[in-house]
């Protein structure tokens, strides 16, 4: 009888097994990218596709090429700058003052429903997108008047001079959405799943938590000559997944891989990595108007403390740059001149000596928001400790930290900062502005008359060469105050099939793809 | 008979009302106790207080908690689960999309480990402290104590990395259309459909993530069939049977089995609500779009009306879930059928 059990349970056994194996062995549960497809892998869904909502880059994988805008940043010898040219515009002036910017349009320029792109569209998406007031409306002129003048043209009124207005209109915010949807009843939430643009890729369908498919827009009669028939977003949450289907053809291109990921990476033959310079910075805010970094001697003294190569090196695999001042490397205005700060540990005794010493711990707040920030968070203890000043660090969720950095209640604290427009004024106006503090910008909550007063001139003023000027005296000042201390910026790397070609990066626009110009 | 089942049912129901008031009562307490403004998170850190304010108030936050809550649940009394603050869609819209999937998940990983499970616990069982015995609770520890995250890697890398028999992630295949949808569930929807090949596609998808979650259940399942059916093995009524010259066969099938499969029962429902709450490893491992990861990024954006809808429908598709479990119970067990 026990020979009949033992022949029964082999026999389901075998039948299970055999329907699975039939399942498996059949074939065709793998297969590589089509040749006309471009498929990039990403970790998250995007959240809104509504340009006048979304804020998130990653979102911005999907608008960026299914829109257009008045300008767009400007390609230079195969590589992204930041700089900008016409998209939709085909010629621009501004009043001698600067307030009333005229722009006239490409004729015959389409939506992806064939609706011609007139100046009344552009003056509609500018009223919606100031009307909603969501974080993309922060970085225009909220006192901005439009008017379409004829057809063709518009007109910018703005009540006060705004230096960087030119380079904002290249930015996803920017986006000229088709009236018609704009109309729908149901606008704002069609927009956020949906594009409408003239953009040279439109979206077909969206499966949610696994893929985004853009087709050719038909009617897209931009200067690019898109050659692939269509881009995939593939939703592949794990880095080690992504990273395997990358390996396997599945995927041509995998974003937001670790570091050693990467590493392992570059020994495939089959896998090309995609580094560049970014203009993600990486950066400590300094309390200076709280506790004992109210002292600027001490501040200096955390400068010096800090093991810059070993960060960079250790935690980033070399994957950074090293930071002199707040303007990085890559951007206009940037001052190549400032001393490299170097750890020094005994320049950095001496000042914690002259500061009169550190009795309690300084309370450094972070996040796991990026991988990097607990090891950055447990050297800069290692290093403070060294000199005397202990450190206290305390771990939190990151809307937990956001509401700590905008009340101020931190001593340290580790940020990433990357510019929404190709101006210092990102990175200058916003960190140093005494009218920004708090979650604004100004994240070390740093005041200096004279540094104001400079930056609101720089502001207003349309040529590059006093700008630059006033810029160079601002990083001065502010390296000299220790406002914050300026770590790394990060290169941007992407793994890429050996087959894809193209691919230009341009860092105002990280994990945005040029697939108009990019083949396989 | 009929109507001690109909009252059961209408109990269950009535207090399916209690459960959502509690579940989502907790739910917005938590939530709102977070540190955090999901306005400032919506408008960006760059964002100006003007910009806050104006997102803060037409996402109703600005008003007093009770009203907040009361508005809530006027809203949920009308099936309106709320819009999410990160997507701004209808949660209800966004649950629908993501809810079959991670219940397609939970069935077929329960079917599994219940499929798997009980013969391993049978054999265990008859074959008490030898070979095959030390095999099946070696197998159910393993299972137990073996974290989704690496097993779903493991199986990845062999499977799909090494052997390339199976997909490393997703429902279906790239280029392929979902099914129909009349339930969500991609299996049943393309058999419904006739559409083989979608149906191909999404059975191979599904072998790894299921394998994955069930593993865990099936150790649970296993070793609670081994236990009750040594305890059945024992009882006179086997010994009986046996010595009225029954094969062994029959009577572990016919007659023990049954028995000891009682309390797996419980065990089986309560495994399914830890399924629907716990795939969200597994889910992240296999790119899976199921629940998980629309709920974890819902609770870092610190998205309310995302983090209650998934409670409430989650609690709810769980007592209704675990009525169906009780209902089998009475049937499978007269005792409490006479109980009532």
């Amino acid at each position: 009888m026990q020979f009949t059990i033992r022949t029964g349970i082999r026999r389901a056994l075998m039948a299970a097994v055999m329907g699975v194996g039939a399942c498996i062995l059949s074939g065709g549960a793998l297969a590589a990218t089509p040749a006309d497809t471009l498929v990039i892998g990403k970790p998250a869904d995007p959240q809104t596709l509504d340009p006048a909502v979304t804020i998130d880059n990653n979102d911005w994988t999907v608008t960026y090429p299914a829109y257009q805008r008045l300008m767009r940043y400007k390609q230079v010898d195969g590589h992204g700058s930041t700089e900008v040219e016409g998209d939709l515009a085909a010629s621009w002036s501004a009043s001698p003052d600067n307030l009333v910017w005229t722009f006239k349009l490409h004729d015959g320029q389409k939506f992806s429903d064939g609706t011609p792109v007139d100046a009344q569209a552009v003056k509609q998406s500018f009223e919606r997108l100031l009307a909603k007031k969501q974080g993309p409306s922060e970085a225009f002129p909220a006192d901005m008047k439009v008017d379409a003048t004829d057809a063709l043209t518009v007109r910018f009124t703005l009540q006060k001079p705004f230096a960087p207005f030119l380079y904002t209109l290249a930015n996803n915010g920017a986006s000229i959405v088709n009236p018609k949807a704009m109309q729908r009843d149901d606008a704002d939430a069609w927009l956020s799943g949906h594009t409408a643009g003239s953009g040279p890729y439109q979206l077909v369908s969206w499966q949610k938590g696994q893929s985004l498919v853009l087709e050719r827009n038909p009617n897209y009669a931009g200067s690019k000559k898109p050659t692939l028939d269509k881009f995939v977003v593939k939703i592949v949450p794990e880095a080690s997944a992504r990273r395997l289907q990358l390996q396997k053809g599945d995927l041509d291109v995998a974003e937001e891989l670790p570091v050693d990921q990467l590493q392992a990476l570059k020994k495939d033959q089959a896998v090309h990595v995609a580094e560049f310079p970014s203009l993600r910075v990486t950066y400590l805010y300094l309390n200076n108007a709280r506790g004992p970094l109210q002292n600027a001697d001490l501040r200096r003294a955390v400068v010096a403390a800090l093991d810059y190569q070993g960060i960079v090196d250790g935690i980033m695999m070399g994957q950074a740059k090293q930071m002199r001042g707040p303007i990085p490397e890559g951007m206009w205005g940037h001052d190549a001149d400032l001393p490299q700060p170097k750890q020094d540990v005994a320049a950095a005794k001496a000042l914690v000596e002259k500061a009169g010493g550190v009795k309690s711990p300084l309370l450094l707040r972070y996040s796991t928001q990026d991988p990097a920030w607990e090891p950055i968070a447990l050297t800069v203890q290692a290093n403070l400790t060294a000199i005397g000043v202990p450190v206290k660090l305390e771990k939190l969720a990151n809307a937990t930290l956001r509401e700590n950095l905008g009340q101020g209640n931190f001593d340290i604290s580790i940020g990433n900062w990357s510019p929404d427009f190709a101006d210092p004024y990102m990175f200058t106006s916003y960190w140093f502005d005494s009218d920004k503090k708090g979650l604004a910008g100004n994240r070390s909550f740093y005041a200096n008359p004279q540094v104001d007063q400079w930056l609101r001139e720089a502001a207003t003023l349309s040529e590059q060469a006093p700008r630059v000027a006033l810029y160079k005296q601002v990083q001065e000042q502010v390296v000299k105050d220790a406002a914050y201390a300026y770590l790394y910026q990060k290169n941007y790397q992407a793994g890429l099939g050996a087959n894809v070609k193209g691919f230009v990066f341009n860092p105002m626009l990280e994990r945005v793809f040029n697939v108009a110009d990019m083949t396989k | 008979m009929n109507v001690s089942w109909l009252s059961v049912v209408r109990r269950r129901l009535a207090s399916l009302v209690w459960v959502v008031v509690g579940v989502s009562l907790i739910t917005f307490a938590i939530s709102h106790l977070v540190p955090g403004d999901p306005a400032r998170l919506v408008a960006g850190d760059r964002a100006t207080p003007e910009i806050v304010a104006h997102i803060r108030a037409q996402l109703g936050l600005d008003l007093p908690l009770p009203q907040q809550y009361l508005r809530y649940m006027g809203q949920l009394l009308q099936g309106d689960l709320g819009t999410s603050i990160r997507t701004h869609r209808p949660v209800l819209q966004d649950i629908a999309a993501f809810f079959p999937a991670t219940l397609e998940l939970a069935l077929t990983a329960l079917l599994l480990a219940t499929l798997l499970g009980i013969p391993l616990g049978v054999l265990s069982a008859v074959y008490r402290n030898r070979f095959i015995d030390h095999i099946a609770r070696t197998l159910a520890v393993t299972g137990i104590s073996t974290p989704a995250f690496w097993l779903g890697l493991g199986l990845i890398v062999v499977f799909y990395g090494k052997l390339g028999w199976l997909p490393g992630g997703g429902r279906i295949d790239q280029g392929l259309s979902p099914p129909p949808g009349i339930t969500g569930l991609y299996l049943i929807d393309a058999a419904v459909a006739g559409d083989w090949v979608v149906w191909r596609s999404a059975l191979e998808h599904m072998i790894l993530p299921a394998l994955t979650l069930g593993f865990v259940h099936l150790g649970v399942v296993a070793r609670q069939v081994r236990s009750s059916m040594l305890e059945q093995l024992g009882e006179d009524y086997v010994r009986t049977a046996r010595a009225y010259g029954l094969g062994s066969w029959t009577v572990v099938v016919r007659h023990a089995l049954p028995n000891a499969l009682i309390p797996s029962v419980t065990v089986l429902g309560l495994a399914l609500g830890d399924l629907l709450y716990g795939a969200v490893l597994t889910e992240t491992v296999f790119g899976w779009p199921g629940m998980g990861a629309y709920v974890v990024d819902s609770i870092q954006a610190l998205d309310f009306p995302a983090v209650m809808g998934f409670a409430v429908v989650v609690s709810f598709a769980y007592v209704i879930l675990n009525l169906l479990v009780d209902l089998l119970y009475r049937r499978l067990d007269p005792r409490i059928r006479e109980v009532g």
